[in-house]
């Protein structure tokens, strides 16, 4: 019912063109399953959810001028005069801007005294208002009270009796899930440090870590060369805020260097090469499926045209329109077929490739079926214009020579 | 013959408008997209050092934790990047290197006295002096701070240019003081524009951020208790019987980049026996307690090391190769249509005398004319992708996402290339082809 054996020789005939074709789609899938296997990663992992109100939360760094400065006594007024301005709804002070890519990590032990037996985590140095700044949600336990609040010059060493983990980090350290009111220690230091609270999530400072997630809190100011705030805003009123911050900050206090970011900028920047991979990959999968359509449209007007006669003769022998067009799409469809198949093997060996040498995702069947299904598509509905074309050859076309 | 060839092609070209422009589409497409990828990957793999590449050696000492080696997330060989403060200091002793540089990055506050520029903040670079001729950092006026600056507390300061221009207006300003984070510095000297990328001499943080905006002598440590801002690693707590600033220049934290010239093997030799010499006796003292282990490591190999041109970049590359490989295909395929179409008129030109090799030539041409035409589209689309590239990464790679002429040339020369290719067999099938058929049937 399908003239395969006719059809078959008819593309024995033109079986360069043919084998052209199926080896676009055969490349075409390879690329674009893997391609589509590393931004559905990179998309995941930059969906991952912060914790944190990134939307409504400004980020200021500032340095002061003079040698000899009150940190302290500065932080203290700032905090004060942010905190009473309209349309903000708390502000706290940290030793490092989350989800910025720069920041602290430190080995944490059960044990006092350990040397081995550490779990990573990033750590920040905060007040207790950092949960209502961040928007964090406090699953567990308390925050941190005033009196618990420490500030030290920056060549202090001291390490505080209270911390707040993340439940992830939580986890880690307690699988039994009983890490509330238990004990953690720094190395070679039998000072202990009691999980006070668990918050439920908190991405860190670098998205990208493999221990992105494991967040530890101190109530703690070190006075420095250099201090940060993060603000929050009501919703709506990030810019405007922004706006009057730079002023009032200024205005407080000139002596010193004032920096304002969005939290949200500062994220999108710490994406910024998983947004270039997914943006650019992306491209390169719409472009080639575009030139592998036009070209699939292409050869088959080209072949339409030079079998306009023997379509007329089929035509004037009793052969349907439908019948005509019916020829050119399952001729596409064995052609498509034997490229798709060709292409699943090129995706697995290419993959393989890029486990082993460029360290990306591993592709899924699922991904690389459902690929193939939409190349099928693309390549039946490239053909599809010249096959309704080649049915409106007229049987008269039969009588002419050429 | 050729300009013939050449102007039978473009009637040729003219003649099928919808196939030509769609293999011409092709190629520039597919050009376009391999040539932006490829672009950023050739800057990227620039070595700004490449002529000083068999003398100078990024240093490292093995001196981490007994319990674990080094690790930043399966990256480089198992060594600390960086060197301890004290370290540092003990190894700058050595007079067998040329020039020998420890450092690393720093931030200060700068005003100017009676002036109207705001405060800001500088990215400051503190360095011995032999940095400046280490690099081949071009001096404009005045020069590096002297000899004792790098272990006593001068504060002297040189500038780069742009900050120079932001501050005195691009005069010469040897001599004027500038103040850093409240304390006056008198100005050494200027330098010329100078900013290699990726930045080989510190690739920590970003390998492709601009080069520092002003450079203080190595000797300032202590008088301002400077950290440093880029990365500090550390495996213990200090000893708590040094306590400040001083614990934390005795401790085992890595902040120091460590960079020397050793001219010839036999100092090299020296240098290695040195450094042995120096683990040994540290381990004498209770330091070092891992297996001996140093790295002296060319600034090629160092970039290698460091993965600036990450595995994300090679995938890249490879898929817009493989990209303009199924461009290619597609034109094949296009052009054996077009030519097979036209085979009356081979037919013609072999039956009024032309050989096959004449047929053959010709058709090539056309199709490199094609690839011509493909290989200028492509190198605007290259343009266009670049700056999309640039707006993607929001300032952090600005200084790489340029075409300069070499790879402007490239991108014709691959134009070129892949449609030949694209042309070779389509053009011997012509040239193939029996004339008799075409005269028969006309």
């Amino acid at each position: 019912m399908f003239e395969l054996k006719p059809m078959l020789s008819a593309l024995w005939r033109n079986k360069v063109s043919a084998m052209l074709i199926a080896l676009q789609l055969a490349l075409t899938l390879a690329i674009v399953s893997n391609a589509t296997a590393i931004v559905q990663d990179r998309l995941t992992s930059m969906a991952r959810p912060t914790g944190m109100d990134v939307d409504n939360i400004i980020a200021i760094t500032f340095m002061p001028v003079p040698k000899d400065y009150d940190m302290a006594g500065a932080v203290r007024a700032d905090l004060d005069m942010m905190r009473s301005m309209p349309g903000v709804v708390d502000a706290s002070v940290t030793n490092h801007i989350p989800v910025s890519g720069s920041g602290s990590a430190s080995s944490f032990y059960l044990e006092p005294n350990a040397q081995i037996g550490d779990l990573d985590g990033n750590y920040y140095q905060t007040d207790p208002h950092f949960i209502n700044t961040l928007g964090l949600n406090l699953i567990a336990g308390r925050n941190f009270s005033d009196d618990e609040m420490h500030v030290i010059g920056s060549n202090e060493s001291f390490i505080g009796s209270v911390i707040i983990v993340t439940q992830q980090f939580a986890d880690a350290a307690f699988p039994e899930g009983d890490a509330l009111g238990k004990f953690l220690y720094h190395g070679s230091k039998d000072n202990p440090m009691e999980i006070i609270g668990i918050v439920e999530r908190h991405l860190g400072a670098w998205p990208s870590w493999a221990l992105a997630g494991n967040v530890v809190f101190h109530p703690l100011l070190v006075e420095g060369n250099h201090k940060r705030y993060l603000v929050r805003t009501e919703p709506g009123q990030r810019d405007a805020i922004f706006k009057q911050l730079e002023d009032k900050l200024a205005e407080r206090d000139p002596q010193r260097v004032i920096h304002l970011e969005t939290l949200s900028e500062k994220l999108a920047s710490t994406h910024v090469s998983d947004n270039i991979m997914v943006k650019v990959l992306s491209a390169v999968m719409t472009l080639l499926t575009f030139i592998v359509a036009l070209g699939i449209v292409g050869l088959t007007i080209f072949w339409i045209n030079q079998r306009a006669k023997q379509i007329g003769i089929r035509r004037a022998l009793g052969a349907t329109r439908a019948n005509i067009s019916r020829y050119f799409l399952v001729e596409n469809s064995l052609i498509a077929g034997t490229g798709l198949v060709l292409g699943t093997a090129g995706a697995l060996i290419i993959n393989q490739l890029m486990v082993s040498e460029f360290s990306q995702p591993v592709l899924s069947l699922t991904i690389l079926a459902v690929c193939a299904i939409l190349l099928f598509a693309v390549s039946l509905a490239a053909a599809l214009m010249p096959a309704m074309r080649a049915a409106n050859i007229s049987p008269a076309m039969a009588t002419r020579s050429i | 013959m050729i300009g013939y060839y050449i102007s039978l092609a473009m009637r040729s070209l003219r003649g099928t408008p919808i196939l030509s422009a769609l293999m011409i589409a092709a190629i520039a497409v597919g050009v376009g997209a391999s040539m932006t990828v490829l672009t950023l990957n050739y800057m990227m793999s620039q070595n700004a050092l490449a002529h000083k590449d068999d003398v100078l050696y990024a240093v490292q000492l093995d001196s981490w934790d007994p319990n674990g080696a080094y690790n930043r997330g399966g990256r480089g060989n198992e060594m600390p990047w960086q060197l301890t403060y004290r370290d540092a200091e003990a190894l700058l002793r050595s007079d067998i290197p040329t020039r020998q540089v420890a450092m690393h990055r720093f931030g200060f506050t700068v005003t100017l006295e009676d002036s109207e520029v705001r405060p800001f903040v500088a990215e400051t670079r503190v360095t011995t002096r032999d940095f400046f001729s280490m690099f081949d950092v071009p001096m404009l006026y005045g020069n590096i701070w002297n000899e004792d600056a790098d272990t006593s507390p001068v504060q002297t300061v040189v500038l780069n240019k742009a900050l120079n221009e932001k501050l005195f207006g691009g005069e010469d300003s040897v001599g004027k003081t500038v103040e850093l984070n409240g304390e006056p510095f008198t100005v050494a000297g200027v330098i010329d524009y100078w900013n290699p990328s990726p930045k080989v001499y510190d690739l920590n943080n970003n390998p492709f951020s601009d080069s520092e905006e002003i450079y203080i002598p190595f000797g300032l440590h202590r008088k301002f208790q400077i950290y440093s801002w880029g990365n500090t690693n550390g495996w213990n707590s200090p000893d708590p019987e040094v306590e400040g600033y001083e614990g934390h220049l005795l401790s085992e934290s890595v902040w120091i980049q460590f960079w020397v010239e050793l001219d010839n093997d036999t100092r090299k030799k020296e240098y290695e026996n040195l450094l042995t010499g120096y683990i040994q006796q540290q381990k004498e003292q209770g330091r070092f307690q891992r297996p001996l282990k140093f790295g002296l490591t060319r600034p090629s190999e160092w970039l290698v090391l460091n993965e600036v041109l990450h595995d994300d970049n090679r995938v890249l590359g490879w898929a817009s190769l493989a990209f303009l490989l199924v461009c290619v295909v597609n034109a094949v395929a296009l052009l054996l249509a077009k030519f097979l179409r036209k085979a009356p008129e081979a037919g013609v030109r072999r039956a009024l005398g032309a050989n096959r090799n004449a047929i053959f030539i010709q058709h090539l041409i056309e199709s490199s004319c094609i690839g011509v035409l493909g290989g200028l589209i492509g190198i605007c689309f290259a343009l266009l992708g670049l700056s999309g590239i640039r707006m993607l990464s929001m300032g952090q790679i600005d200084q790489i996402a340029s075409m300069d002429w070499l790879m402007m040339l490239a991108a014709i020369g691959l134009a070129i290339l892949a449609s030949l290719l694209a042309g070779l067999y389509p053009a011997w099938r012509i040239s193939r082809t029996n004339p008799s058929i075409y005269l028969k049937t006309q």
